[in-house]
């Protein structure tokens, strides 16, 4: 168990990390808008990160990193990503679609570019030695399980509030929502910045993570990934981005385990760990065919519902009756 | 659990030696010795050339006996091209249980990836970070990979040698490329270290670049007579081909990242002349090299390339300084947490004669190595086939003799 742990600590971490990831392009999709723009998010809160722990603390990565400036940066970082998200949002949200995701794969580079740029974050190679607040990877567990946790729960009353019913209505029909008194851009901006600041956070846990924080983080290629989260994982729960980015993030490297099982013909063993993604590829293409709307749907829900009746509500149909 | 698995795919002849070789030798249970290198993404076409270079040193060292007589034997675990690839694919091998590693390719996923091998206690050698705080990262990491601040300005003494009436030079590099924007650091210093009038301002692109007119055209305004491009392989020769095109007919230096035949079909003929340096010369005449040579050859029917010569000097770093523990107290006398740190202080005190010639390691991690190259890009008339021919650097370079020991 213990040797279970170092080897694959630093994954579960990942997995987390990468089903917040999704549930932060689920947010916006929850108002029925397609926007990439996490991943540039997820940058600009590693850069704050790695640029305050070294830079503004002071720290080097000798020394134990305190937790509680991890919130601290958390905090900046989702400050500045709630700015950012409002300044770019509210012109950007009047396009739809198609359009609005092209919108955002720009703010993706633009964030890119920018750190190429910049003598503090560090040009093409980025920042390294990035201070550690745990010793070992999987320790990051203590902070990510509770914090997915956390976000899991939000989305989940975020579902059931009046904000998230105007999502809804506005992912089902915008001119009819308006029509209802929904305001549309503040809701729809609402969304963005929840997102944004969920993905700044991630960010932030990540660049400890991984010891470095570049501009090969949070790139176009992150955008896709995520959306292949939400996409496998179903779009129409907070469940679906979740179960997606848990599994999508564990498969290759369950392939590259796969590998190594004792007894394998070495033709099939080297296909594994060689052709992993080629698999990873193919099981996101046949998953997306046979599953159109996702591994996880409502409809799971309203089954398994119908099958188990909650007491509550069985007692309210009989008080109905 | 987990199985130390010996990739089984290799090429040809050589998957027999390696096969016959570590089962002719179960007496002992071999050394394993970790590769994590980039297999797939877009940085496996120099993670390939690694591979091929880490098996090559396999078989050539089992067929010599291994570790006075017990074999050792490759665990290879795929980083790909990211941080995150880097650091499952060295858990992976920490878990294996090998003596030490020999990765990752890039620079960032060092960064990254090297610090859990520190931790752990598991020597690392780089075969190809050069980026500047590698070794720095901690007492467990080397590398064999001269820094470019080293290896780069030999290559505009060596174009300062072919004319010697340079004076404009100007500079361009890809800035969303780690490894281009390190380098154009160092050839800027160098440039101005000879007194040469740097030509400002320094023209930038994109790796994903295809069309460099306009820094063309306003580069070529100030007149240079010599062109330093830092760049990758398709970016990089299709610069110099447009330079051509603009009719620059001056000399061109380029960065390690055209350090590679793969720029042959870019540029076709107008790659000629283009001046790289070099940390590994196929032409050095040496057992080690010669042998390491002819069996590259043997398998991939072309001049072995810096990259497979600089993974096989890591896996040998690793295999003599086992033999010297060994023949000092015996590695069956040593825990593997004992032997893993008897290895790492053993490379920083001995002197390895590899195929880059003799190299030793500072107390730091970084590499002593005596002798650079510099290399100019021949293209043979039809413009698809060419060859890296080695040419003098200069003056200083030319009086240091490949007999040279290591200093410091």
């Amino acid at each position: 168990m213990e040797g279970f742990i170092t080897t694959y600590g630093f994954l579960m971490v990942t997995m987390t990390l990468q089903a917040m990831l999704a549930l932060s392009l689920y947010l916006p999709l929850m108002a029925g808008q397609l926007s990439l723009a996490s991943p540039g998010f997820y940058a600009l809160g590693g850069f704050v990160a790695a640029v305050m722990s070294k830079s503004v603390f002071g720290f080097t990565n000798q020394q134990v990193f305190p937790l509680p400036l991890v919130f601290v940066e958390m905090a900046v970082a989702a400050a500045i990503c709630a700015v950012v998200a409002i300044l770019i949002g509210v012109p950007a949200l009047r396009l739809r679609g198609i359009y609005l995701a092209l919108a955002t794969i720009a703010f993706v580079e633009v964030v890119r570019v920018v750190a190429l740029n910049l003598e503090i974050t560090g040009q093409a190679i980025g920042i390294f030695g990035v201070p550690q607040p745990f010793s070992r990877s999987f320790d990051y567990m203590a902070l990510t399980l509770p914090m997915l946790l956390l976000a899991i729960f939000f989305v989940y009353r975020l579902e059931r509030s009046r904000v998230g019913r105007a999502f809804s209505a506005l992912r089902e029909d915008e001119l009819a929502a308006a029509a209802m008194g929904i305001n549309p851009t503040r809701y729809k901006v609402l969304a963005f910045v929840m997102g944004a600041v969920l993905a700044g956070i991630v960010g932030v846990v990540n660049a400890h993570l991984l010891n470095t924080w570049n501009t090969r983080q949070g790139t176009f290629d992150v955008a896709i990934l995520v959306l292949a989260y939400v996409i496998i994982g179903g779009s129409r729960t907070f469940l679906g981005p979740v179960a997606g980015g848990l599994l999508l993030t564990a498969l290759p490297e369950v392939l590259r385990a796969a590998a190594g099982i004792q007894g394998l013909p070495a033709p099939v063993a080297q296909f594994l760990q060689d052709g992993r993604l080629i698999i990873f590829g193919v099981l996101i293409a046949v998953g997306t065919l046979f599953f159109p709307q996702g591994l996880i749907t409502p409809r799971m829900f309203r089954r398994w519902r119908a099958a188990h009746p909650q007491p509550a509500a069985a007692r309210r149909k009989e008080a109905q009756a | 659990m987990r199985v130390k698995r010996v990739s089984a795919l290799l090429s040809g002849m050589l998957a027999l030696a390696l096969g016959v070789s570590s089962i002719g030798a179960q007496s002992q249970d071999p050394v394993l010795i970790g590769i994590g290198v980039a297999q797939t993404s877009n940085v496996a076409l120099l993670g390939q050339e690694q591979v091929i270079g880490a098996q090559i040193a396999e078989a050539y060292f089992n067929e010599r006996g291994g570790i006075n007589g017990r074999p050792i034997r490759l665990v290879f675990q795929d980083t790909a091209g990211d941080e995150a690839g880097a650091i499952n694919a060295f858990q992976q091998l920490i878990a294996a249980g090998v003596v030490g590693i020999v990765g990752p390719t890039l620079s960032q996923q060092a960064f990254a990836a090297d610090p859990l091998a520190n931790e752990a206690g598991v020597p690392v050698i780089a075969p190809s970070n050069t980026a500047r705080g590698i070794p720095q990262i901690g007492e467990f990491i080397a590398r064999v990979s001269a820094p470019v601040a080293v290896v780069a300005p030999n290559a505009v003494r060596a174009a300062l040698n072919i004319n010697p009436d340079i004076q404009n030079v100007a500079v361009f590099y890809a800035q969303n490329d780690a490894f281009a924007t390190s380098e154009t650091g160092t050839f800027q210093e160098t440039v101005r270290e000879l007194g040469l009038n740097l030509i400002e301002p320094v023209q930038t692109f994109q790796t994903t670049d295809t069309d460099f007119s306009s820094q063309i055209a306003t580069a070529l305004a100030s007149n240079p007579q010599l062109v330093i491009v830092s760049g990758l392989a398709a970016d990089g020769g299709n610069l110099v081909k447009q330079l051509r095109e603009f009719g620059y007919t001056g000399l061109i230096v380029g960065g390690n990242g055209l350090n590679t035949a793969n720029i042959f079909p870019v540029c076709q003929a107008l790659c000629d002349g283009i001046i790289i340096a070099q940390a590994y010369s196929y032409a050095l005449d040496t057992e080690v090299n010669n042998t390491f040579r002819e069996i590259y050859k043997e398998a991939q029917g072309k001049e072995p390339p810096q990259f497979s010569g600089q993974a096989f000097a890591a896996v040998q770093s690793f295999v003599e300084a086992l033999i010297a523990i060994d023949n000092e107290v015996g590695l069956d006398s040593l825990s593997l947490p004992e032997l893993r740190a008897a290895l790492n202080a053993q490379l920083r005190s001995m002197t390895f004669d590899t195929p880059l010639g003799p190299i030793s390691y500072t107390e730091e991690g970084e590499i002593v190595q005596e002798q650079f190259y510099v290399a100019q890009i021949q293209m043979e008339e039809d413009g698809l086939n060419g060859s890296f021919v080695f040419i003098p650097i200069g003056d200083e370079a030319e009086e240091a003799e490949p007999q040279a020991t290591p200093s410091s």
